[in-house]
């Protein structure tokens, strides 16, 4: 196999070959506001704009030296197409929801124009550039919400999360069924309109719900989305997850994208022959707070366990130095 | 005691629409209503924690839990008025400027009303000058603050220097919590201590007011 970064990252995702050296690879963001700066791209212009989306994206891989691009900074893109009013930030502030438009769990009803909604519009716009500009090579991630993350933003969290614990299990259906098609028309849609591969992030996040919630409430959704959605696919659930992974082996998806809490060998040992696994260098203590011999460090051990695809374990914070970011491309050009 | 052990579990079980008449059998059976508070709903909540904890239950439950314990100090509190039960301590709490992710400060302020703490719950996105004015008007025994985001770590340290510069930094003892921190953080930006869950931030409070 040829040494590209594309061919490194779409081998690793499905556990194939192995080339020189695992590729660095970000399912989540790595926009920072270094990064941002060089290269002139910034949120939130980043968040609306194609063309600057398209150009923060690929400074991750020209550089910060990772092998992917992925274009969808935030998790509200999808929230704001569905009517939530959103602050989209500064180059220091993530974007946030200001409401909950559907706290009372009225019925959603998915527009069916929207895809063309600006802040959908923006994403698929950006990968079809990224596709045009350097489809030829880096792997292109593409990015959507699944129905449990839309229910946070749509219900209120804390709300979702009562009505869960109330045992309200039709209502928390309906909400979750009524969102599931909007994820897969998006992913769809991501593919088609030039990704590689798309991440599905649903925070069923350990320490906040149970292994029990995502078996019975989730899982069964998350089957028929991976099995209506026509390419690759990594998931991407945050916390401490060891309690549920291989529920999430069942889902149906390709591979894995897990935070440090998770131990990068009981990860690989557990699920690692069903799917790849994306991550997992620690975002708050080495990225933001380490030092580039402590990112190295982390990414070298996740190496070393055998995770497939190299990368931070979630969005990074803004404040992230780019050389600390830099100490995982570096682990990983030193091969296996 | 059967009725004390009725009102545990229906508040561990989160059966909020039988927690009155479990506290109604209880007073009518002669139980103190301080027995009531403490050994019935404050000892629950210690249960739920301990749950949370060993990952036997998650927050949906605790959510659930914390609404029936609260269902309960209602129908307690003007009772116990006459009877003059002080609060454990004051507390004030607040998720700081910029972040709007309250789940785990609410949970918190449920747990430690639970725990008979008094809570001024400043809510989200609080900056400096509304913490200096609670303390100054409540005050409070100690502070606490949350964040969920990396990128509002640093309004926590941003707080406790302008309280040093306002000379407010000693009268509160300040815990810290959230996501994205840890111990270490906690220590640089000179907060007292950092719990790493509802529960651990309730033993804090309880150890800041011993005396």
């Amino acid at each position: 196999m040829r040494d590209t970064p594309k061919n490194l990252f779409m081998s690793a995702l499905f556990g194939g070959r192995r080339g020189a050296r695992p590729p660095a690879g970000n399912p989540t963001s790595i926009a920072c506001v270094e990064l941002m700066k060089s290269c002139g791209a910034f949120f939130p212009e980043a968040h609306l704009n194609p063309r600057a989306m398209a150009d923060l994206a690929i400074a991750g891989h020209e550089i910060a030296g990772f092998d992917t691009v992925m274009p969808e900074f935030s998790v509200h893109q999808e929230s704001a197409a569905l009517g939530c009013q959103v602050d989209w930030g500064s180059p220091e502030k993530m974007p946030d929801a200001l409401n909950a438009p559907h706290a009372d769990f009225s019925d959603i009803v998915i527009p069916e124009a929207i895809l063309e909604k600006p802040s959908l519009r923006t994403v698929l716009e950006a990968i079809a550039l990224l596709r045009r500009e350097a489809g030829d090579q880096v792997g292109i991630i593409g990015k959507v919400m699944g129905p449990w993350t839309l229910s946070y933003h749509l219900a209120g969290t804390q709300n979702f999360l009562l009505q869960v614990g109330l045992g309200e299990t039709g209502k928390v259906t309906r909400m979750l069924r009524q969102l599931m098609p909007l994820t897969v028309a998006f992913a769809n849609a991501q593919l088609r309109a030039g990704a590689d591969a798309v991440v599905l992030a649903d925070h069923a996040t350990g320490n906040l719900v149970g292994p029990y919630h995502y078996r019975d409430l989730l899982l069964p959704l998350h089957r028929e989305i991976t099995a209506a959605i026509g390419g690759p696919i990594i998931l991407h659930v945050c916390g401490n997850c060891l309690d549920r992974l291989e529920l999430f082996a069942d889902s149906g998806v390709d591979a894995y994208h897990f935070e440090w809490q998770v131990d990068a060998k009981a990860a690989v040992e557990r699920i690692g022959s069903r799917v790849s696994l994306a991550g997992n260098v620690n975002n708050p203590r080495a990225l933001l707070q380490g030092t580039p011999e402590e990112v190295y460090r982390q990414a070298r051990y996740a190496i070393d366990a055998g995770v497939d695809i190299i990368g931070p374990e979630c969005a990074i914070p803004l404040a992230t130095p780019l050389e600390n970011l830099q100490a995982i491309v570096e682990a990983c050009r030193e091969g296996y | 005691m059967e009725e004390l052990n009725a009102i545990r579990e229906a508040v561990i079980r989160g059966l909020h629409r039988e927690i009155e008449a479990r506290i109604g059998e209880a007073t009518a059976a002669g139980v103190p209503l301080a027995a009531v508070m403490n050994d019935g709903l404050i000892a629950a909540m210690d249960e739920v924690g301990r749950r949370y904890g060993t990952g036997e239950i998650f927050v949906p439950e605790m959510l659930v839990a914390a609404l029936t314990m609260k269902k309960g100090l209602d129908i307690l509190k003007p009772l116990l008025a006459s009877g003059g039960a002080a609060p454990v301590g004051t507390i004030l709490m607040a998720t700081v400027k910029g972040d709007l992710h309250d789940i785990g400060k609410n949970i918190v302020v449920m747990m430690l009303e639970g725990a008979g703490f008094r809570v001024i719950d400043l809510g989200v996105d609080v900056d400096a000058q509304k913490v200096i004015r609670g303390i100054e008007e409540e005050h409070p025994e100690i502070l606490g603050f949350s964040s969920l985001l990396t990128t509002t770590m640093p309004e926590m340290g941003a707080i406790i220097a302008a309280l040093s510069a306002r000379g407010l930094r000693d009268r509160v003892r300040i815990m810290v919590g959230g996501a994205p921190l840890d111990a270490a953080y906690a220590a640089r930006i000179g907060a007292d201590g950092y719990g790493r869950d509802a529960v651990a931030a309730v033993e804090m409070a309880r150890r800041f007011v011993e005396r």
